[in-house]
């Protein structure tokens, strides 16, 4: 088990590798000159030229790149192109604020989204089922801009129980992570339902039943526990895309995350705050998707990763 | 114990009264604080190496120029008492104020200005606003609070560029401490002090208690300024009460703020001009009359109304009113009618297709389908291309050879507040892509003679004759539609004054107090 978490980890190193070529190429390619945007709109062309070549942009790609991987082996991810501020702080004050508010979200989601499911798997076709099927459907379409301020008009504003924007203490955390949650939860429910109700139909449940074994031990011990793959591997992407997908919710709450900052930078073509963004993104999700399938392990004890 | 027990007594009734007469205002509090809910958050703090408003908005209350802007966007004296400019332009002396001292306690004086300004003229430094600053040659300490500065070609224009906010002063020692990190500890002389910045979270501002100026100092303990990119969240933040001023307000949201009694609307008449831009190389926009006619085409009082929701009036000059030198010339009526035949005398009966280019923000995509409308009835058929910023930046920039302009929809606002800035990089041949916005690639020999002339001399009535004279040039010959001057709005809560959004767009914090 630890040599297969140890093989993981490794190939981690050419999957980030690549990752880093393709943004860094994708970066050129798409129209936007960073020295302009960040020189302004009323720069005049020297100033612009003052500024590439301090951003050291007017050296060759090849030549780029490799001096950002060097330093990046050094711990160094470079500057913004426009704060100045070096990126690993900038990613040391953002990413922690993204994770509390993923974690806080996906919290969420799973107790809702597990909970909704279970309930209306084992009672199925009844009212509950129903509405909290529709409410999920509601879930996945309902756009989180939308109802992160209807979240803020009614319990920050109207109601005044939790401040408004910023991070905090917990009283801060609950709007976004809800606005956040919301969505994941939504799906977490729905697969959750649908692969609760897929196993609620197996033979070592009706045997269950019969050993005279109590409704809910039945549901928490064999069926959750063997309904629980694909939720858990729906969970882990949805984490992952929480990660990476905060930005909207960052931006009605004005939290201060990684999102707004990879989407800023993206706006200026701040190319040192996107790759060193979507490197640790990437490698976040990675570490994610390992997490989870030695998760599997504990679900299904018929998947095994060697000796 | 006596007298104490009696002020406890006193201090009990006076807040029960306080708390019974008027329940809005908050109970006696240590520690007036001011939270600004703001567009987006500072890049740096450093003016010479700032270019945007967010950051120039922070940066105002703690660091000041020679010449500072009162709210009209007049000059007034800050940290120089008076000053003057010799005939030719070339030669600037500031007398200085005395008793002046930085936040840090490093004394102001010509050395601390000198020391500025060469610093932001070194192409070394690589300070954003180096280009603003590079015409001047050489600086001279005359004395301890004089000190001269001498051009290397004259620029009649250069008062403004002193007052622009790039010209604030910093403290020469804070910038020798800090270095590369000046930019995230600004040291000034403001009735504001830096205390701290956690990047797109908060930075606060705290009370000078040391100001020069008894008059203007500061009237609150603390100014945060929180950068808040959503406008519905800013302005669920000034109804709760989170925040006590919005920079901005779009229009479209500003009938909330108006209808709430505990909020108010400020406005700001601003120095922004929004134009379309005619590529005047290329046909059919090298004919005047086709000029003309889209400058008649388009009802401008209507899109006003409509998209802008009133917050802006028609343009009768390439400069905004309060732009210094600015002469109302005409404006363009609405005449579809005339528009149509002034087409059909340039050969264009049937009207021909185009391409109008734009940002992509919800107001200029309202503004260029409402253009896009008017345009069709007098047979223009447009087709809308609104980019992203990075791209149309990007597009704009290409040199005529790659440029695929036609029209284009874009606005303005020259932060020096002078005639010169807001005609010359928009409208001259040195400034065509990819050296400055000349977007149209418009050439008037006769303007670019003005322009020139109104730089040679510092005689203030000289410039403005010149500039008159350019504004009707440029307005008669219509190398854009001339569309509108906007108003720039902010929302207060009631019980806050003195706080506004400058014409330039710069938020005026520094005044602000509660009632």
């Amino acid at each position: 088990m630890l040599r297969y978490i140890l093989n993981r980890l490794f190939y981690m190193i050419p999957i980030l590798f690549g990752v880093s070529i393709v943004v860094f190429l994708m970066l050129h390619l798409v129209p936007g000159d960073p020295a302009r945007l960040v020189a302004g709109p009323d720069a005049t062309l020297e100033d612009v030229e003052i500024i590439r070549s301090s951003l050291g942009l007017d050296r060759p790609l090849p030549v780029q790149y490799v001096s950002w991987l060097g330093n990046l082996f050094h711990g160094d991810l470079g500057r913004s192109a426009r704060t100045h501020r070096p990126v690993t702080s900038e990613l040391r004050l953002t990413v922690p604020a993204t994770v509390e508010l993923t974690l806080a979200a996906i919290t969420i989601a799973i107790l809702l989204g597990v909970g909704a499911g279970t309930i209306a798997a084992v009672r199925r076709n009844s009212i509950f089922d129903y509405t909290s099927m529709v409410v999920a459907l509601l879930g996945v379409c309902t756009p989180s801009f939308w109802l992160g301020l209807m979240l803020m008009l009614i319990f920050a504003v109207k109601l005044d129980l939790f401040p408004t924007v910023g991070r905090g203490g917990l009283d801060h955390l609950v709007l976004p992570a809800v606005t956040l949650g919301a969505g994941a939860a939504a799906i977490i429910a729905r697969v959750t339902r649908s692969s609760m109700l897929e196993v609620l139909n197996m033979d070592y449940i009706r045997t269950a039943h019969a050993k005279g074994l109590s409704a809910q031990a039945v549901v928490v011990r064999h069926a959750v526990k063997n309904a629980f793959i694909p939720v858990i591997t729906v969970i882990g992407l949805e984490f992952g895309y929480l990660l990476a997908g905060a930005v909207i919710t960052e931006t009605v709450f004005a939290y201060p995350g990684v999102g707004r900052l990879l989407v800023d930078a993206i706006g200026y073509r701040d190319y040192p705050v996107i790759q060193g963004a979507l490197l640790l993104l990437a490698l976040q999700f990675a570490l994610v998707n390992l997490v989870v399938d030695v998760l599997y392990v504990f679900f299904d004890p018929r998947i095994s990763y060697g000796k | 114990m006596k007298p104490l027990k009696f002020l406890g007594v006193l201090l009990l009734a006076a807040s029960l009264v306080a708390a019974g007469l008027c329940s809005c205002a908050p109970a006696a509090q240590p520690e007036k604080v001011i939270t600004v809910a703001q567009y987006a958050d500072a890049v740096s703090l450093d003016p010479q190496d700032t270019n945007d408003n967010a950051s120039y908005s922070i940066e105002k209350p703690m660091l000041e120029g020679l010449i500072g802007f009162n709210e009209k966007m007049e000059q007034i004296p800050q940290l120089a008492e008076k000053w003057d400019a010799s005939p030719d332009a070339k030669v600037y002396t500031f007398y200085l104020r005395k008793g002046v001292k930085f936040h840090d306690g490093t004394p102001f004086n010509a050395a601390a200005v000198k020391a500025n300004f060469d610093r932001v003229r070194n192409p070394d430094n690589k300070l954003k606003r180096y280009t603003l600053y590079k015409i001047i040659g050489q600086i001279d300490v005359i004395d301890e609070y004089t000190v001269r500065f001498t051009l290397s070609e004259p620029f009649g224009a250069m008062i403004a560029t002193f007052a622009h906010p790039a010209g604030g002063i910093n403290s020469p020692t804070a910038v020798q401490k800090y270095g590369a990190d000046y930019g995230k500890n600004p040291v000034g002389t403001g009735p504001y002090k830096f205390q701290e910045w956690v990047p797109n979270d908060h930075l606060t501002l705290v009370k000078n208690p040391t100001y020069w100026d008894k008059n203007n100092a500061a009237k609150v303990d603390k100014i945060i300024i929180k950068p808040v990119p959503e406008s519905g969240t800013r302005i669920a933040m000034l109804q709760k009460g989170d925040a006590q001023f919005l920079n901005t307000v779009p229009y479209p949201q500003s009938d909330i703020v108006k209808g709430d009694s505990n909020l108010s609307l400020v406005s700001t008449e601003s120095i922004y001009t929004y134009w379309i831009s005619m590529n005047v190389q290329k046909k059919p926009f090298d004919n005047l009359k086709v000029r003309q006619a889209l400058n008649y085409a388009i009802d401008k009082e209507a899109i006003i109304k409509a998209v802008l929701r009133g917050y802006a009036k028609q343009a009768g000059s390439p400069l905004a009113p309060q732009v210094w030198g600015y002469t109302q010339v005409k404006t363009y009526p609405y005449d579809p009618a005339k528009a149509k035949s002034l087409l059909a005398e340039a050969g264009y009966p049937n009207g021909f297709k185009t391409i109008l280019r734009g940002a992509d923000s919800t107001e200029a995509k309202e503004v260029m389908v409402a253009v896009q409308g008017q345009l069709k009835q007098v047979g223009v058929e447009v087709e809308i291309l609104s980019m992203p910023a990075a791209t149309l930046s990007a597009e704009r920039f290409k040199p005529l050879a790659e440029n695929k302009a036609e029209m284009d929809y874009s606005g303005w606002s020259p932060s020096t507040g002078d005639a010169d800035w807001g005609i010359r990089p928009l409208l001259t041949k040195e400034n065509w892509p990819p050296t400055n916005f000349t977007i149209g690639f418009y050439t008037n020999a006769k303007l670019e003679d003005l322009v020139k002339a109104a730089l040679q001399t510092s005689d203030a009535a000289k410039r403005k004759a010149a500039y008159a004279e350019a504004q009707q040039i440029i307005m008669d010959d219509c190398p854009w539609i001339f569309l509108w001057t906007t108003y720039l709005l902010g929302g207060s809560r009631a019980n806050v004054g003195g706080i506004a959004i400058q014409p330039d767009g710069i938020g005026f914090y520094r005044s602000v107090y509660y009632k």
